[in-house]
């Protein structure tokens, strides 16, 4: 019987989830096991467990159709890694050089040639949204062309 | 108890049309509003904190029309980005983005659009005829509500998750409790934290808005990364004024989804903590329940963006009567409305009830007139929002991702909300490529932390008896109602087939 990489992709979510519902559990008994702190949780845990379960043992492939519809890894993935590196870089590129930057590494991967429409849009976009929550908003955000109390 | 002060409701008409200033200030209150509600991360009440300032410089009356002005914009506007980006900017949106979006994406947003807005409308106007009839019988029913029939309100609302399924029904309910530990997340009622890994900005628990921007909105723009318009079909990505007129119009040829939103709206968005949050969802999971063909749900079915909007556009109604009979705010933007209350040294409850009635019926037949206004703006101002169909998604998804980063931070006022979207928009995106429900999570998210809080203090006032329960006549109704929406129309029809 061969196992399909789409089976086990869904074994390893459901894995997960199961192992975080465990850790969830056990790091709420472990901050008090009294019945006002576990009056939810641990039936919710322990319901959530059994399907976890039933789901890794019973779980079918998708059919033809269903994976037809699915995107590629090879899509998906670079553009994860650009938004996760764009949030993390935020705190230290502030919200209107990194939005600029995001915008245009975004348009330039994305089949977007025309260099003054990459700068331009990226410029004109990135910063007057970034630095129009800096002003509407009443806290400082980080900023690095138009710097803020952050 | 007389319903209706005929006296005070003259003395109000005069009032209202005394002064042509206290109009001026409504048109630019709902543009305020609608802006604010249809930006992903300005909320409404933030708006109306920001400009809470200049209500100083007006009388009571005028401040609470302008007020009011921007909370009916913002309640239609919170419903754009819903329909168009799948963002829905407030909790009272989730179940506009559930129809809504999927009808952006068959090129039917401008009929969606439309829906909203004879919805919101029709919401706003029937919530204050309701408030004008009830507000007194409404303030004496929330003071009876304890944390029992909190809790019974917020299963029902839990069971919308069962519905949510889809296909996958196990993974379905696996998300909807996964997001229901999700929402228990940091302090509890019982004072301990839990779940944060000694993060400390989690002790308040996940910020639930930017998690539902991540999960619905970043996790939905990654699969869409590779294609070239939302909409496929060029002819149907016009923006026509026409039909979004014919989507307007269409919103009424469901009544029953109206008035039953509307009911549902004004009852729990008068409950302070649960508000529109939990009514739109209710009015949704009803609708979807008694519908002939319930699968057409969350694939752009008219009838589930009608029954959000009307039963969130009602809620302002309910939490205005919470505000103005008992001075008690039921979210933020009616506490904003109470800080105007003490910058003008009134006090809102019984006695400003008693004594005042004029001021609070001119309040009531002012938010009729908006309701008009609302229309007009809102004719005007949607198909400009709409062209958002025709720009590539090339440069579509990075500026929808920038807004929902940008917006997260708005809404947590540090680096949480960001990293938050980040990482919800992973989870949601493997959650919706292994079919879990990721509309099931959210719920589970959104009800969590209500759930377990109704819950323990249940718990708490009862002394552990379950005996409790049957001491209270409203949990038994409520529990009663519940129980027949979920059976009811089963058990009839068994009883008529046997027959």
């Amino acid at each position: 019987m061969t196992i399909s990489n789409e089976r086990i992709a869904n074994s390893i979510v459901i894995l997960c989830l199961a192992t975080f519902v465990i850790w969830y559990a056990l790091d709420a008994h472990n901050a008090s096991s009294s019945l006002e702190n576990m009056i939810l949780i641990l039936p919710v845990c322990a319901i959530t467990l059994c399907l976890c379960l039933y789901d890794f043992f019973t779980s079918k492939d998708d059919n033809k159709k269903e994976k037809e519809k699915k995107e590629s890894f090879s899509t998906v993935i670079p553009v994860m890694i650009l938004f996760a590196l764009y949030v993390i870089t935020l705190e230290y590129l502030g919200f209107d050089l990194g939005t600029v930057l995001f915008l245009a590494l975004f348009l330039f991967f994305h089949g977007e040639t025309r260099w003054t429409w990459i700068i331009g849009y990226s410029i004109v976009f990135g910063f007057l949204i970034a630095f129009f929550f800096s002003m509407m908003l009443p806290y400082p955000m980080p900023m690095m062309v138009f710097p803020t109390d952050y | 108890m007389d319903l209706i002060d005929i006296p005070a409701a003259q003395a109000a008409l005069t009032l209202l049309f005394s002064q042509p200033s206290y109009w001026l200030v409504v048109i630019p209150g709902i543009m305020i509003g609608l802006f604010f509600g249809a930006t992903p991360g300005l909320q409404t009440s933030m708006a109306m904190a920001i400009f809470l300032p200049m209500t100083l410089y007006m009388d009571f009356l005028q401040a609470m029309l302008f007020l009011t002005a921007i909370f009916t914009g913002g309640g239609f506007g919170a419903g754009v980005p819903a329909i168009l980006m799948n963002i829905p900017g407030t909790s009272s949106a989730i179940a506009t983005a559930f129809d809504g979006y999927p009808m952006a994406k068959q090129g039917r947003h401008n009929e969606a659009l439309g829906l909203a807005l004879g919805s919101s409308t029709f919401g706003v106007f029937l919530g204050y005829i309701l408030l004008f009839f009830l507000i007194k019988p409404m303030s004496l029913f929330v003071l009876k509500l304890g944390p029992s029939e909190m809790f019974i309100v917020i299963l029902w609302g839990l069971t919308l998750i069962a519905s949510l399924t889809g296909e996958h029904v196990i993974k379905g309910l696996i998300a909807g409790l996964f997001g229901l530990l999700i929402g228990t997340i940091g302090f509890s009622e019982a004072g301990v934290m839990r779940g944060t890994m000694g993060i400390e900005i989690l002790a308040d628990g996940i910020p639930v808005i930017p998690a539902m921007m991540g999960m619905f909105a970043a996790s939905e723009l990654f699969k869409l990364v590779k294609t070239e318009f939302l909409v496929e079909d060029e002819s149907k990505r016009q923006v026509r004024i026409s039909e979004i007129v014919q989507g307007f119009k269409k919103a009424f040829s469901y009544p029953v989804i109206l008035i039953r939103g509307s009911i549902i709206g004004v009852l729990i968005g008068a409950v302070p903590g649960v508000g529109s949050s939990v009514s739109n969802l209710l009015s949704y999971i009803e609708t979807k329940r008694r519908d002939k063909d319930p699968d057409s749900f969350g694939k752009g079915n008219p009838k589930g963006v009608v029954a959000s909007e009307a039963a969130n556009s009602t809620s302002e109604a309910g939490s205005m009567a919470t505000l103005l009979a008992l001075g008690i705010p039921g979210g933020g933007a009616t506490a904003v409305m109470l800080a105007a209350f003490a910058m003008h040294n009134i006090t809102g409850g019984p006695q400003f009830i008693r004594e005042e009635m004029d001021i609070v019926y001119a309040i009531i037949f002012a938010n009729f007139g908006q309701v008009f206004l609302l229309i007009i703006l809102g004719l005007l101002l949607i198909p400009v929002l709409a062209s958002i169909i025709k720009v590539k998604m090339t440069y579509l998804v990075p500026s929808v991702l920038v807004l929902a980063v940008c917006g997260s931070f708005g809404l947590t006022g540090n680096m949480s909300g960001p990293n938050t979207v980040l990482v919800f928009a992973i989870i949601g995106w493997l959650f919706r490529r292994y079919h879990f429900s990721v509309p099931a999570a959210v719920i589970g998210m959104l009800l969590g932390a209500m759930a377990e809080s109704s819950l323990v203090q249940t718990l708490q006032i009862s002394g552990g008896k379950f005996s409790y329960l049957f001491e209270r006549p409203i949990t038994l109704v409520i529990l009663s109602l519940l129980l027949f929406s979920l059976f009811g129309s089963k058990l009839i029809q068994k009883f008529t087939q046997k027959k």
